[in-house]
């Protein structure tokens, strides 16, 4: 019964992992502590899985144990030191699909976004992978209105990042 | 801006092929890591609170503490602090384990910090509480000392002490006792605010963040 669980839950996280590492590539900076960050949260969400009843898909129950893994629970480790490369791999696009102010914008965009707060990274992760603010504000924990109001002020803010 | 953020959502959603790809089985060894989160901590720092001044008492001094205590005139008292701290902490216990088990990852994050900030908030209220009671102690014990005739006699020393007068030993002992209690319990009070500033300095930022938006 129990391995059967495991197979099912490993499984599903392995079809799912992108959510997981997406949440990794916004709240850390180099690759050990994206592999720190993916384990603390693939250990809480087998620890929260049988929990997990079925009544909402998987990939929506993850959003939720992995943002709030990342906001609240996970601890940076003391040895994360900030290389450039690892965004660059990241975030690498394509050259043959954008012309090249396009590609810098691009560039200049994501890494405002990792300037942001915790939150304001929660709020444009949630946005950027198309859920709606009923979403957005359930899984926060705030209301609709109050949603609406920060992703404006996120946006005002990038543009200032953007544009000093 | 709109249209930016819109070309970033769209840009967000192809470059899923640029991210790293685990194997069932790199997936599979993570479940039996040990976690690391900030709630693990919050539980094994509690739980050596709670336990550390017990294992005090397993220290040989301590039952001849006892006797220091009844020579002082204090055990009634002594005793009656110590009954009273019992029940305090069973309370506590109880507390602690009912707020820990309604942590839910499943709950908003607001929620979810709001439930962690209680269960620390038992355990401040422990810390306070032992701290006031190992002062209490303290306090006692110097008033024991102040009202009694023969302290030479319960503090037995070889050292040049034996010669002094017995007012001048008196307020040494007292003067001695008075600053290694203030001390240790400043030491203690330190260790723990620093422990907790430090380990919940990220949730306090994020939480206060989230209230201050729903003001």
């Amino acid at each position: 019964m129990n391995k059967e669980l495991e197979h099912q839950f490993v499984k599903e996280l392995e079809n799912n992992q992108n959510i997981v590492h997406k949440v990794c590539t916004l709240y850390t900076n180099d690759r050990d502590s994206h592999n720190d960050l993916f384990q603390e949260i693939t250990i809480q969400l087998w620890k929260a899985y049988p929990k997990f009843r079925g009544d909402s898909k998987f990939s929506t129950w993850m959003y939720r144990v992995a943002l709030n893994t990342a906001i609240t629970l996970y601890r940076k480790s003391k040895r994360s030191i900030k290389t450039q490369d690892y965004e660059s791999v990241i975030f690498k696009i394509k050259a043959d699909e954008y012309d090249e102010t396009e590609e810098q914008h691009l560039k200049l965009m994501y890494k405002a976004v990792k300037q942001l707060g915790d939150i304001d990274k929660a709020l444009v992760f949630l946005y950027l992978e198309d859920k709606d603010y009923r979403e957005i504000s359930e899984t926060l924990g705030i209301t609709e209105v109050n949603a609406r109001v920060k992703m404006n002020r996120i946006k005002t803010k990038l543009r200032t990042i953007l544009n000093p | 801006m709109m249209d930016e953020l819109d070309l970033l959502k769209k840009d967000w959603q192809n470059k899923e092929e640029h991210l790293p790809k685990l194997s069932y089985n790199d997936i599979h060894t993570m479940l039996w890591k040990k976690s690391h989160s900030i709630v693990k901590w919050i539980l094994i720092i509690s739980i050596l609170e709670f336990l550390l001044p017990h294992l005090l008492y397993l220290l040989p001094s301590m039952p001849e503490s006892v006797i220091i205590y009844e020579k002082l005139g204090i055990k009634n008292i002594a005793t009656g602090i110590w009954i009273m701290t019992y029940v305090v902490i069973f309370y506590f216990i109880y507390q602690f384990y009912k707020r820990y088990k309604e942590i839910s990852l499943l709950d908003s994050a607001k929620d979810l910090m709001r439930k962690i900030i209680k269960v620390r908030r038992t355990v401040k209220h422990y810390v306070i509480f032992s701290l006031s009671a190992l002062f209490l102690t303290c306090v006692m014990i110097i008033i024991g000392m102040y009202f009694s005739d023969n302290l030479m006699e319960i503090f037995p020393t070889d050292g040049p002490e034996r010669t002094m007068a017995p007012e001048k030993f008196k307020s040494i002992l007292i003067g001695s006792m008075a600053i290694i209690s203030i001390g240790m319990i400043a030491v203690m009070a330190i260790i723990y605010f620093l422990l907790y500033g430090l380990l919940l300095r990220k949730l306090n930022k994020n939480y206060r963040e989230l209230k201050r938006l729903e003001l």
